[in-house]
This record gives C-alpha cells, sequence and structure tokens, in this order.
C-alpha cells in the first residue's frame, strides 16, 4: 500500500492534530514582543538539528512504507527508528537495538532544550505545537510497532506521519501551524549565528542581512550578483524586491512584522496569510535503474519450464487462460499498483506454484521460470543467473513496466525470450 | 394490495430508470418490458416454468429441476445435437445460461457475454471484457431483471446491459478492495416483497486473497449498496471470539457460490467460504465463523439477521469451503413431510438439514476422505479429498418422485504443505502454504442419496471427477456432465446411463433444460479443465485445450 495514497484519501486527519492547538497560536500572536530579541547562542543549530531528526523519523517512515519487503520485522524496526529519532536517548520509548537516523537529543530532547527557559519567545507557539505533535505521533508510531498486517502497520504510519508533517509545519506559516520549518523561517531561530541582524521595520542597507522585529524575521536580504546565496531555510513568500541594490526575501510574517511597526500592535490573529498548499506528494518509489537479475541461457531453459508446467493456466502468450496474465501491460501495471516486489514474485512462484503441484520443480527449475518471467517483462538480461534463494535486494526492486522501448514486443507488451 | 400486485407496482416505478430508455418506449410499451426480462412474479413462479430458466439454479429454490417431460427415458436416446456455440475465449466454462423468453445469456471465463437466439444459437449481441484476474477467471452468469443483464466482473465491476441490444446502461466498481475481491457468481434478482425494490444479490470472491467476505444487494438501477452482511464478525458481535487476535480481518469466508431463498419467510440461505489464510491456520486460533458454514439469515428487513448457522467444519486447515448452493426442498423423513436444506462442501460431505431450524438431520459421505483432522504441515502431509475435490459449485438437485438427492462428487488426494508464517501481498493469495499437490488417481461418482436415510439409493463411478451439476426432470431423468467431456442422462431410479454424448471439451458447468417452439432443449457448457486439470485428462496440460463451447440438444426434427 503505498503511503501516499492512504494519507491524501483521509485529509480529515491531517487537521485533528492541527486544530487541536489553534487556540494557542491566537495567543502566541495577540501579545507582540517589543524588540529584536536575538536567539540566544546555540538556539539555531539546536532548531535545525531538531528538524533534521524529524525529517530523518518521516524519512524513515516512508522508506518502510515506499519498500515492498515481506519480513515484518523489517517494518518494526523502521517505525522504532524513527521513534528514535523523535525521542532520542532519553525517551522511554527509545529502544538501542534499532539504531537511530537522528543523533542523541532527537526531536523532543532539541524542543526540550528550547523551551527550557524563563518567558515566551515568539517562537514558542510552533515549537510547543510542534512537541505535542511529535509526541502524538510517537503514540501511533508505538501501534506502528505492534501491527500484524501491512495494511495495519501503513495506517498507523500514516497517522504518526499526519502529527509529523505538522510538527514540520509551513515556512510559508507563522504560529503553530508553522512548526519547526515554520520557527525557522519566520522567527529569530531562522538566524544563523554571526549573521548582520537589524531591525526589520526598516528596509536593508547592505546584503546579506536579516530583518527582524519582534522575535519576527521580515525579510531577508540577498545580495544582487550573480551567484548562490545559502539560506538557513528557505523565506515562506514567494515574491521578492530590490532595494538599495540588494534583493529583499519578505517572510511570512513580514506583514506581521508591518503591522507592529506601523504601532498596530493589536494585529489581528488573522493577519498571517494561511496557505493551504499541501507538500509535494511522495515519491513514487519507481525504479530508477533497471538490474539485470538473469542470464539469457536461463532464461531460455525457463521458457521450456514454463512451457511443461505453466503454459497450461497462463497461456503460451503468457496472458492467462484459467489464471492470471504474469507478462506484459496488464500484469506490469497491476504488479506495480499492487506494490510487488522480485521478492515477492521469487515468494509467490516458490510457494505456490504451480497451482496443482507446488514445491514440485527443482529449485534450478524455479530459478529458471523467473529468469524467463522477467525476460518475458522485459527486464534486462546479465551475467549472473537468477539465483536460487531469496536476497535482500529483491525487496527493493519493483515489479512494474520497464522503462524505455523493447524492440520485438507483441501487442500484449510481452518481450520475446530466446 | 396484495403481495403480488405491490411486487408488480415496484416493477413498474424502476422500470424507466433501470431501462434508461425513452418515455415514448416507456409508455408506448409496457408489454415489451415484461418480454424483455422477468418480473417479480415470474420469478416465484420460476420453478414451475418449464420454458424458462431464469435464475441460476432454474428457482430460488436451488433445485435444478425441470417439469418439462418431453425427454424421457423412453425416449432420450434420441437426443441429438440441436446447436453449438463457440465463444471467442479461454479459460474454463463454469456458467449457468439464464434462458428467457428466445434469448439464451451466457458467460465465458474472461466476463465474455453472448446472448443467443435459444432455438438457433445465433448470436444477437455480446460484450467482450478483458478484465485483469486476480487468480482464477471464472464466470458463472448474470441476471436478468428490470430490462437489463447484469454482469459481475473479475475486476470487481457491476455493469448492467440493455437486455435487448446489449447497450451498456451502468458499469460501477462495488468491490472494496479490487486488490483482493472480484465477481464470479451471477447476481441474483430479488423483489424485497415489503416495498417491492428490486434487489441484486451478489457476494465477492475474496477468500484466498486476505479480504473478508460479505453479501450485499445492489439496487438495479444504479449498483448503490441497499444492504451488506459481512459474513466474518467484527467486534462486538457474536462469533468475533471464533478468531484469535485480529485475524477476522482476512478471515475469507467469501459468499461467492450462490443464494437460495424462501420466499414464503424471505429466508436467505447461503453458504459461506473457507477462512483465510487457507493453510496455516495456527494464526487464526478457533473455529473461524461463518466459515465453512451454511447460514439462513432473514433479509424481510433494512439489514440482514442471522436466523441460525451450522458450521460444517470449525477451524478449517484444507480450504474445504461447502460451495454447493444450498437446495431448499420438502423431503419425505419417517413418511412425513420435512422443509429441507441440503448442501455439499469440497471436503467430500453432503449435508442435509431441518430448514427451520439448522439442525443437522444427515451427513453423507460421498468423496473418499483421509487424514482430515491433521493440519499441513511445513514438510507437507496426505489428506483427501483435494481442494478440488469433493463437492463442488456446480449443484446438485432433488427429485420428489423418488425422494432422492443427486449430487456429483470427485475423488481426489492431495500432499499438503504450510509456510512458517503468511504476509498478506496486496493482489495475491493469501494462503500460509500451497494448494496441495495432486497425488494418486482422480475419480468422480454421480449420487443419489435417499432423502430418509441419507443413505445411497445408487452411485455411479467414474474414471475421472464428475463435476457437471445434476438436472433432474419429471419425467425421470438426471442430466450431468463429466470432466472428460461427456453429457450423460440416468435413469433417476436405478443410475443406468441411457444417453451419453462427448461434447469434446471438459464439463465443470450445470446442465439446464428449456422449451422454445414446443421443443425441450437441454443445454451444458464446456471447455478446458483450468483448476479442474488433472494428469488424466488429454490436453488438460496443454495450452491451448478445447476451445470453449456450448452444446445445445433436442429430439427428432
Amino acid at each position: 500500500m503505498r503511503l501516499s495514497q492512504i494519507k491524501l484519501s483521509r485529509p480529515a486527519r491531517r487537521i485533528g492534530p492541527a486544530v487541536f492547538l489553534l487556540l494557542g497560536a491566537c495567543l502566541g500572536l495577540a501579545a507582540f514582543p517589543r524588540g529584536t530579541l536575538a536567539a540566544s547562542t546555540g538556539d539555531h543549530l539546536s532548531m535545525v538539528a531538531a528538524l533534521s531528526d524529524l525529517q530523518a523519523a518521516i524519512a524513515e517512515i516512508l522508506h518502510a512504507n515506499n519498500s515492498y519487503v515481506t519480513d515484518r520485522n523489517y517494518y518494526h524496526r523502521a517505525s522504532q527508528r524513527a521513534i528514535n529519532a523523535l525521542e532520542g536517548v532519553n525517551g522511554p520509548e527509545y529502544r538501542a537495538a534499532a539504531g537511530t537516523p537522528g543523533d542523541a537529543e532527537g526531536v523532543l530532547g532539541h524542543l526540550d532544550a528550547l523551551l527550557h527557559r524563563k518567558g515566551t519567545p515568539v517562537w514558542a507557539a510552533p515549537l510547543d505545537g510542534a512537541e505535542a505533535n511529535v509526541r502524538g505521533a510517537v503514540a501511533h508510531l508505538l501501534d506502528a510497532n505492534k501491527a500484524r498486517e501491512l495494511m495495519e502497520y501503513a495506517l498507523a504510519t500514516s497517522r504518526a506521519l499526519a502529527y509529523l508533517e505538522v510538527a514540520r509545519g509551513r515556512p510559508d506559516e507563522v504560529g503553530v501551524f508553522g512548526g519547526l520549518e515554520g520557527a525557522l523561517a519566520n522567527t529569530v531561530l531562522g538566524v544563523p549565528e554571526g549573521a548582520t541582524v537589524v531591525d526589520g521595520c526598516s528596509d536593508p542597507a547592505h546584503a546579506p542581512s536579516y530583518g527582524v522585529h519582534g522575535g519576527y524575521i521580515a525579510w531577508v536580504a540577498v545580495p544582487a550578483s550573480v551567484g548562490v546565496h545559502a539560506l538557513a531555510e528557505s523565506p515562506g513568500e514567494n515574491s521578492l524586491k530590490v532595494v538599495n541594490g540588494v534583493i529583499v526575501l519578505p517572510t511570512a510574517a513580514a506583514a506581521l512584522v508591518a503591522a507592529d511597526c506601523r504601532k498596530h500592535a493589536e494585529a489581528t490573529p488573522a493577519a498571517a496569510p494561511v496557505k493551504t498548499a499541501a507538500k509535494a506528494a511522495d515519491p513514487t518509489g519507481a525504479s530508477g535503474s533497471v538490474p539485470a537479475l538473469y542470464t539469457k541461457a536461463q532464461a531460455a531453459a525457463g521458457a521450456q519450464v514454463f512451457a511443461n508446467n505453466c503454459v497450461a493456466c497462463h497461456g503460451t502468450n503468457l496472458q492467462g487462460t484459467a489464471a492470471p496474465s504474469v507478462a506484459g501491460m496488464d500484469f506490469l501495471t497491476s504488479a506495480h499498483k499492487n506494490g510487488w516486489t522480485v521478492e515477492a514474485l521469487q515468494y509467490l512462484v516458490l510457494n505456490d506454484m504451480p497451482f496443482n503441484a507446488p514445491h514440485s520443480l527443482s529449485p534450478k527449475a524455479y530459478a529458471s521460470v523467473i529468469a524467463f518471467l522477467l525476460a518475458s517483462n522485459c527486464y534486462p538480461a546479465g551475467n549472473t543467473p537468477f539465483p536460487t534463494a531469496d536476497q535482500p535486494a529483491f525487496a527493493h526492486i519493483d515489479i512494474g513496466p520497464v522503462p524505455g522501448r523493447h524492440p520485438g514486443v507483441n501487442n500484449f507488451g510481452v518481450c520475446p525470450v530466446g | 394490495m396484495t403481495l403480488r400486485e405491490r411486487l408488480k407496482t415496484g416493477v413498474a416505478c424502476l422500470a424507466p430508470a433501470a431501462l434508461g430508455l425513452s418515455a415514448v418506449l416507456w409508455l408506448g410499451a409496457g408489454t415489451a418490458l415484461a418480454q424483455s426480462t422477468p418480473n417479480a412474479s415470474d420469478f416465484l413462479n420460476a420453478a414451475t416454468d418449464s420454458a424458462n430458466w431464469i435464475l441460476p439454479a432454474k428457482s430460488y429454490s436451488g433445485n435444478h429441476y425441470t417439469n418439462a417431460t418431453a425427454v424421457g427415458p423412453g425416449n432420450v436416446g434420441n437426443l441429438h445435437l440441436a446447436w453449438t456455440f463457440h465463444p471467442s475465449d479461454t479459460g474454463p466454462m463454469e456458467v449457468s445460461p439464464i434462458i428467457y423468453n428466445g434469448t439464451m445469456y451466457v458467460t465465458t471465463a474472461h466476463d465474455h457475454l453472448y446472448a443467443l437466439d435459444s432455438v438457433t444459437g445465433k448470436l444477437k449481441w455480446s460484450f467482450t471484457d478483458n478484465p485483469h484476474v486476480i487468480s482464477f477467471s471464472a464466470n458463472r452468469g448474470i441476471g436478468l431483471v428490470d430490462g437489463n443483464v447484469y454482469l459481475g466482473t473479475l475486476d470487481g465491476h457491476l455493469i448492467a446491459f440493455n437486455a435487448e441490444t446489449g447497450q451498456k446502461v451502468w458499469d460501477k466498481v462495488t468491490v472494496e478492495d479490487t486488490a483482493n475481491a472480484f465477481y464470479t457468481m451471477a447476481p441474483v434478482p430479488w423483489f424485497n416483497p415489503s416495498n417491492g425494490q428490486a434487489e441484486l444479490l451478489l457476494g465477492v470472491s475474496n477468500g484466498d486473497w486476505g479480504g473478508r467476505g460479505n453479501l450485499a444487494a445492489y439496487n438495479p438501477t444504479d449498483g448503490s449498496v441497499i444492504w451488506k452482511w459481512y459474513t466474518v464478525p467484527g467486534p462486538g458481535q457474536p462469533g468475533n471470539d471464533s478468531w484469535s487476535g485480529d485475524s477476522w480481518k482476512r478471515g475469507g469466508a467469501s459468499a461467492w457460490t450462490g443464494v437460495t431463498i424462501d420466499p414464503a419467510t424471505q429466508t436467505l440461505y447461503t453458504n459461506l467460504g473457507n477462512p483465510g489464510p487457507d493453510f496455516l491456520a495456527t494464526v487464526r486460533q478457533g473455529d473461524n465463523l461463518y466459515s465453512d458454514s451454511i447460514v439462513a439469515l432473514d433479509i424481510s428487513g433494512a439489514q440482514p439477521k442471522l436466523k441460525w448457522y451450522y458450521q460444517f467444519i470449525p477451524h478449517d486447515t484444507h480450504d474445504w469451503d461447502p460451495v454447493m448452493q444450498p437446495i431448499l426442498f420438502t423431503g419425505k423423513v419417517d413418511n412425513q413431510d420435512r422443509q429441507l436444506i441440503a448442501s455439499g462442501d469440497k471436503a467430500g460431505s453432503v449435508w442435509i438439514l431441518d430448514a427451520q431450524t439448522g439442525k443437522l438431520l444427515s451427513h453423507t459421505p460421498v468423496s473418499f476422505q483421509f487424514n482430515q483432522d491433521t493440519q499441513p504441515s511445513l514438510a507437507g502431509n496426505y489428506a483427501c479429498p483435494n481442494t478440488l475435490g469433493g463437492v463442488e459449485y456446480e449443484g446438485g438437485s432433488f427429485d420428489p418422485a423418488t425422494n432422492t438427492l443427486f449430487v456429483p462428487s470427485q475423488n481426489e488426494c492431495g500432499f499438503w504443505t504450510a509456510t512458517k508464517d503468511v504476509v498478506y501481498i496486496a493482489g495475491q493469495f493469501y494462503l500460509g502454504g500451497g494448494f496441495p499437490k495432486l497425488v494418486g488417481p482422480d475419480t468422480g461418482q454421480m449420487n443419489a442419496i435417499d432423502v430418509g436415510s441419507g443413505v445411497f439409493n445408487w452411485r455411479h463411478h467414474f474414471n475421472l471427477p464428475n463435476y457437471g451439476g445434476a438436472l433432474t426432470t419429471a419425467s425421470g431423468l438426471v442430466f450431468s456432465g463429466n470432466l472428460g467431456g461427456a453429457e450423460n442422462a440416468f435413469d433417476a431410479k436405478t443410475g443406468n446411463i441411457l444417453w451419453s454424448y462427448d461434447t469434446g471439451a471438459f464439463i465443470t458447468a450445470p446442465t439446464e433444460a428449456y422449451v422454445a417452439n414446443g421443443k425441450e432443449y437441454i443445454v451444458v457448457a464446456s471447455g478446458p479443465a483450468g483448476n479442474a486439470s488433472i494428469p488424466e485428462l488429454p490436453q488438460s496440460g496443454s495450452a491451448s485445450g478445447p476451445a470453449p463451447v456450448i452444446s445445445v440438444f433436442t429430439l427428432g426434427q
């Protein structure tokens, strides 16, 4: 099951965690602080590390959901690794054995350290929101750890992802909806140490510089010269203007800051534009390069095995008579849709086929008939025969239409063999 | 208003929307409508209408029995081929043709649909689908109501065609998950007597693919769900505790064979399929209700209510589902008339129960049974029958004249293996093992079982499996096709074969009879053996196999 499908078909789940914190957002915005209020030393790096841990946890889940491994432990390890990245080594659910894609502090460790101080900086709201949502995600990941079936796992992890997306937030929003990315893009946490900081009420005199006011970044100025300019995080706004010979990128907090600069301190909580543009869809997981998994001679031998054992149900042109097609467009499209891998193909052939006599062929014959199937489905031949036993890598090789032109392909999309 | 009037009103109300025809035709052609498809009273009287065959098993009773008497023991030897029709498809032929007012509707393995002239075999219209096949290609027929032909497909669509023109009226995906659920059974028309609402009763095939079985009533006008009944109880429902953990979620028990209805009590009887995963039963400890059970559902209300169930095989470990459509009949037991219901399972048993209470009356093993209580192991073990042995879905018949139940059966044995673990892969088998490897000779019988005693009146032994569903005639004949391709007529009293014809292809379909132009016709479909392939069959292992064919027989010229 593709994770993206679950997420997209259940938009309501995304709203759940977000609405829960709306009140906090309003309160955070209503009390507009005075002055530039620069971030303390180390806060920026700590914040970047938190976001990095969060992204690592998300990647871990996406990777597991986009893989086609049939080993339950593989998935449970992935959800545990995500928990580890979120909680850090001091978290109650941290399990060292699974390893962690994050650092020792974890998202929660960094957030706790940032929030553990006197006063309430403007970035406290997005961080508080992120922390609550990370804890929600951990609860669902613990469910995922207990899942016995892929569907359950996918459901639990997709719920966790919904929370993590809110925690990650959007650079084009301030308040809780901004999450970690919003805090980095719109508040002083996004200002690297040593960077030039000026009052956000004024225009920049030189670049690079950050225009900061009341704890918010109003704009980021970059030199109007040719070249690449590194920003800690992308600013939320797309519009830009050229002032005093430098390029000014207003952030999502620009309007908020401008309002305060005009002494409209009682800025309405809704002043920040709320963009609802969804994140880009997950990568499809489609196979980029197609590996060569068998030899030509092996596929030719497999053609004979197929003729003797499989042809009655799957047909001479592999389009199926009593049984389904096993090559060509119909097979490859449904294989891709259902997320089959070479591992799944091998598992099914070795365990269930031939239908009336499973396990009846020699390991060599099974390997060669799989070679024949790969060849018929236009997978390239190589120098190494298809093995008789499972290989871990097979779990990551998709079955699906092989890109490119295939000479000699018939009208079912089946490649000639031999 | 009488019940029948209410029913007729229901038809009239639904017809315009269902037909999608012009208002002019609707207003002007009330009679034409009645001729294109049966109405509610036609369905209620289907059993006594020897001219037509409008439900998969002739009538709601599930009894393949005809009042037609033109063909009898005295003249059956003169039956000869009237016409044949060759569908352009491959795969096994399992269809129960639907025959109404001069048109015969047949389907083939890949959901091809043909409307034929029932007297000449001439093609009126056809529809050829090429759906994605999940595992088994088969279609067992169509439903005919409201001016439309209804077809359930291998990719989970329910499609309506105009019965006269073949034009598609609507097409809707009605399964919940196309990766593991599809249709093979014929949609069964039913008019709910309480409101005259026409319904299509249809269950999904999803039992061997990690689905959860369900039977639903669809609105023939648009395919919307009127009710849906899950065959595996969910949390909080009685019977859910017969599944360990959350194994009920992929518990199977699909309703894929056929539905039998008692219109008088609005009770629906159906058999539910095997539990999943088929062979690794350690992951689903418990009795696994209502898998391998016959259920009696009260369908008079908005949602079906379970009246009773009888589980033939608690905790099945061999994919031995009871797939024969139940036969509801009045049989004689101890010289008293009893309302009974009979069924058969792939473990090789025929069961007769009290239709009101579900209490077991008799249990007759018809196939060789061996080592049935041992579940498949990693190393493998033997058990009989094979997964495709015992009594299959093609069905039996009851003869009131001799108080006899006729059921075809198979003797096959298998070598079964289980796997260490079972993993759900969308769109693939969810077995926890392999389908069994055939071992030993594969044979079959036609069984005549005395209803009063559960003992055989006679058995006819074949050296090949005997799948062909039994048709009993009021004239004292039993028709059934042998897997080898011979369509046979037995004397109902003695079991002697009075007539036999080699159709040239393998028979796994039921036989039917109808009357047109004053002549009685016998029809049976044959084709490749499909999953019924065995080493004994010539060509069984070849790709081409015999071509599918519809064979129709009649007497003299």
